[in-house]
């Protein structure tokens, strides 16, 4: 009875159909696959590289929050940008702040799914590659990539026992074989080289992807970061939650994990090209902090900080960020001081530094709009002539007067601009150091000019872990693609005609066939001189097929 | 010598010293390998023109390493602060790279004429960006810095060179496709069809005996079983190289190049000072491409098999690939160093993240089978597109942290 005229039962298919839970279930189940196996193609990885590409270009175009929210509210308020009306769109999609809205957390998510789908069959095949497959022994050895021949007069065994060590050596994967009588494969040794390391570079290239993300995350949860400026020979400031201009602590960061040391500037050291004639005219030169740290239950210390070497506190850096020039400014009215502190005005394009000057402790509230040119010099008939130059040779500080109502926590405003809303303009005036004037009853002074510095405070307990991720990155990155995949037999027969041993070396290269061309030529040069080889007679035997075509493989 | 004489002579050794060294060795190459279809003499004098092509190839490169060193001099610092320094370094590297890469590793050196080219074109585009000589300023004063620059430097300049083999590829490509559907056309009525006069008289389509440079045995010529002398051969080879360049429309490239180049250029419309330097920048970036396009699809005939084209591209993106990685992980150091964070997402960093983004699209194409071949080239030359976006738009347009175009 011929096989195909057997029952169906007997003959079962390869596969059996799974049979299919009827209702929503299925329908639930078979979606989800038919989305795992959509999300492990590559292709669609590579649409969702796209798009987190196009969410980045996103981010460079509309100014983001996080970065700079001034901006974002110019934006919001149409001051600047396309509109009200677009930015209500930008806002409606989140586009001010890219990297915190749901699309990109969406994507981003969908890339590590993929990641996954496409890495977990991809890790058992390494695995079962790893524990099981070895080195093929060949029949015949065919077409191959390279090929050569040569004769010797060691036995076949010394030239497979030289050939195995010197493979060994050069970290091949080596399988010796000895033929039993019946077998129809030849006395050969087979090695391999880059199987694993290819692919298992590729694997864990792809998996320092989630040390990363498991970092970044750690990080979003435990780091702690706050901005804090200071005067010089000011008291400083103590590593405390409150005491921070800007603070912002991850989830997991308690108040208790502050570790309350003291901080003070004691002076701030600043320099500039100032030969106008001079390359890079203008340009600072130096940034550095003479600073003294008070450790919460020890003995103080003295430190530098420079720009690119912020000063490690176990853990906690502290970086310079920004500076600028403290003016110290007194307000009296009616003799009575209500205001004598130094201020911290920031540069702003003008080369000059803006401020501003609260007091509320007067009646009505005192407010100036101060702005300090560092280098002034008077001019021939007298009159100061600020000029953009950053040095404080001849610092002018030059102020409007307010009165009024300041709205303090009424409104939102920074400590260098007054709220002008519930004020009135009662003048200017223009200050020397060491000058003071009255304007309306109110005596402004400016008895004092030092400098400030904006330092940042961070702890950051991920970066070992995203050290570590970028170097598996990288350390797989290369595997992936420098570890190149080569086999290679050495093939011995006794030559019946003369007692001699005919070898035969021939490889095959899966990547890089011209740079095995060489390590091929090294390889078997050193083999004969290991065996005392010498070239094989022009005429190859039967079992040496003369014909040696290129086989075109992929790079 | 005072810096400012040093300042004079490193301007003079960029220009026109390097410059047209470069210019000349590309120029000579180019010429050399249209000679290796030509008759015996015409080969003897590619031969020779190939040793000149060397010879001033050298010759540049001296020039241009000893620009950077009296630069360094000039200014007592290394010449890695802004972009013109960075911009002329990622030709040096390039050049230098691309040219050991040929002859050492591929040992095919009649190429050369394309990476000199291409590094001409980039230190060209340098001098749009000079600057004089002059300090650093003191948050770029670290060893992170070198270590960082240098190596996007580096893998910016072979990007530069694994893009023009991208191009390259995608015209010889193209005109083989073009010629071969021509080919394949029922009738065969066509010009190209009738030069071949084997075809003809055998009735049947083939591939002319000798002529076509990319027969299988993968080599440049197949041309050695070419008769050089030979006056029928040659009328073949003449007519199938025609036929090529005819297979890539040359009003198509120069428009697919203009516009291309535009998608990079419109930064200096922007940002120039005045509307018509803007315009005059825009047109000489945009032109010297599409002239460039224009010289290398006189070139088609000549160039290697694409699957050669196509795996030097592969080799050196890869190559880049690992050091722009390294690079932008060291950068992320230094940023924890000296702003302390490690990643802002500042302008330049989402570029460094993007051109990361979008070659590793391209390294996952090429191990793709349905993107192979002409889609992942297509994505390389839109990966450097990005690269190049990216590094201007960032200095130029945007201001953030990395802004040191006019220092």
């Amino acid at each position: 009875m011929p096989e195909s005229a057997l029952p169906p039962q007997q003959n079962p298919p390869v596969r059996r159909r799974r049979a299919a839970p009827p209702g929503p279930v299925a329908f639930v189940w078979e979606s989800v696959l038919m989305g795992w196996r959509w999300l492990a193609r590559m292709r669609t990885a590579l649409y969702l590289l796209l798009a987190l590409a196009i969410l980045s270009i996103i981010a460079t175009a509309v100014p983001q929050e996080p970065n700079v929210p001034s901006t974002v509210t110019a934006w919001r308020e149409g001051e600047a940008g396309p509109g009200v009306g677009v930015s209500r769109v930008l806002d409606a999609v989140g586009a001010y702040d890219v990297y915190g809205s749901a699309i990109f957390l969406a994507v981003l998510l969908a890339l590590y799914i993929s990641l996954t789908a496409c890495l977990i069959p991809r890790i058992k095949a390494w695995v079962r590659l790893v524990r099981r497959s070895q080195p093929p022994i060949v029949r015949h050895l065919g077409a191959q990539d390279e090929r050569t021949d040569f004769v010797t007069d060691r036995s076949p065994t010394e030239v497979r026992a030289a050939a195995a060590e010197l493979l060994g050596r050069r970290r091949w994967r080596v399988r010796p074989h000895d033929a039993h009588p019946e077998d129809p494969r030849p006395d050969q040794v087979a090695a391999e080289k880059g199987l694993w390391a290819r692919e298992g570079g590729s694997l864990v290239f792809h998996l320092s992807f989630y040390v990363l993300l498991a970092a970044i995350v750690l990080g979003q949860l435990l780091t702690f970061e706050g901005q804090r400026g200071v005067v010089e020979g000011d008291p400083g400031f103590r590593d405390t939650a409150v005491s921070y201009w800007s603070y912002s602590p991850g989830r997991w960061f308690g108040e208790g994990d502050h570790q309350g040391w003291r901080f003070e500037l004691e002076r701030f050291h600043v320099d500039w090209v100032r030969d106008p004639l001079a390359p890079g005219a203008g340009q600072p030169t130096v940034f550095r902090s003479d600073v003294r740290i008070t450790p919460a239950d020890d003995e103080p210390f003295d430190a530098v900080i420079y720009s690119n070497r912020p000063l490690n506190l176990d853990g906690t850096r502290i970086t310079q960020l920004d500076w600028g020039y403290a003016p110290r400014v007194v307000v009296e009215v009616d003799g009575e001081v209500v205001h004598d502190t130094f201020l911290t005005p920031v540069i702003t394009d003008g080369g000059f530094f803006r401020g501003a000057v609260k007091a509320p402790a007067a009646d009505p509230d005192v407010g100036l709009d101060v702005f300090l040119y560092p280098f002034a010099p008077d001019g021939e008939d007298g009159r100061p002539v600020p000029t953009g130059a950053p040095w404080a040779d001849a610092p002018l500080l030059v102020f409007q007067q307010y009165r009024g109502d300041l709205r303090l926590g009424a409104t939102q405003q920074t400590i260098n601009e007054l709220d002008v809303e519930a004020l009135t303009s009662e003048g200017f005036g223009a200050l020397r150091l060491g000058q003071s004037l009255e304007v309306e009853g109110v005596t402004v002074s400016f008895p004092e000019l030092r400098r400030w510095v904006g330092y940042q405070v961070s702890s950051r307990p991920q970066l070992p872990f995203l050290v570590l991720g970028s170097g598996l990155l990288v350390v797989g990155l290369l595997g992936s693609l420098y570890a190149y995949r080569r086999r290679l037999w050495v093939v011995t027969m006794v030559d019946a005609a003369a007692p001699r041993t005919l070898v035969t070396v021939a490889g095959r290269s899966f990547q890089r066939p011209e740079a095995f061309e060489e390590e091929f030529a090294d390889l078997v040069a050193e083999l004969m001189a290991a065996t005392g080889g010498a070239p094989a007679d022009p005429h190859p035997g039967p079992e040496t097929p003369a014909a040696v075509t290129a086989v075109e493989t992929t790079r | 010598m005072g810096s400012d004489q040093l300042a004079e002579l490193s301007r003079l050794l960029y220009f026109p010293t390097t410059l047209m060294l470069y210019l000349g060795a590309a120029v000579v190459y180019l010429y050399a390998l249209t000679t290796t279809v030509g008759r015996t003499e015409d080969r003897e004098r590619g031969r020779l023109a190939q040793r000149i092509g060397g010879v001033l190839a050298v010759l540049g490169i001296t020039a241009h390493v000893a620009h950077e060193i009296v630069r360094g001099l000039a200014q007592d610092r290394l010449p890695l602060g802004n972009m013109f320094e960075v911009t002329s370094l990622m030709a040096l590297v390039g050049v230098v790279v691309g040219l050991s890469y040929l002859r050492f590793v591929r040992r095919r050196p009649e190429l050369n004429g394309f990476v000199l080219l291409g590094g001409a074109l980039v230190l060209g585009m340098a001098m749009l960006m000079y600057a004089e000589p002059g300090p650093l300023m003191p948050i770029l004063d670290t060893w992170w810095r070198p270590f960082h620059v240098s190596l996007l430097v580096a893998a910016m300049g072979i990007f530069a060179a694994a893009f023009v083999f991208n191009a390259l590829y995608l015209l010889r490509d193209t005109a083989e496709l073009a010629v071969a559907a021509d080919r394949s056309r029922p009738g065969g009525g066509s010009t190209v069809g009738a030069a071949y006069v084997g075809d003809v008289s055998d009735g049947a389509v083939t591939e002319p005996a000798s002529g076509a440079p990319d027969t299988a045995t993968g080599s440049t010529g197949g041309d050695e079983e070419l008769d050089p002398d030979d006056e029928r051969d040659r009328a073949e080879v003449l007519a199938y190289h025609r036929a090529l360049r005819r297979g890539v429309p040359a009003v198509k490239l120069a428009l697919g190049t203009f516009l291309g180049t535009a998608l990079v250029s419109w930064v200096w419309l922007t940002t120039a000072d005045t509307w018509s330097a803007g315009l005059g920048r825009f047109l000489t970036v945009n032109l010297t491409m599409v002239a460039a396009a224009l010289v290398a699809r006189w070139f088609v005939p000549f160039l290697p098999p694409t699957a050669t084209m196509d795996g030097i591209a592969h080799r050196t993106t890869a190559f880049a690939f690992v050091l722009w990685t390294v690079g932008t992980i060291a950068g992320a150091m230094w940023a924890e160093v000296s702003w302390g964070r490690f990643w802002g997402w500042d302008p330049k960093e989402t570029g460094a993240f993007l051109t990361w983004i979008a070659y590793a699209g391209y390294l996952h194409a090429r191990a793709t089978r349905g993107v192979k071949g002409r889609g992942a080239a297509w994505i390389g030359v839109a990966a450097f597109i990005v690269l190049m976006g990216t590094y201007l738009i960032a200095n130029y347009v945007i201001v953030g942290l990395h802004s040191y175009a006019d220092l």
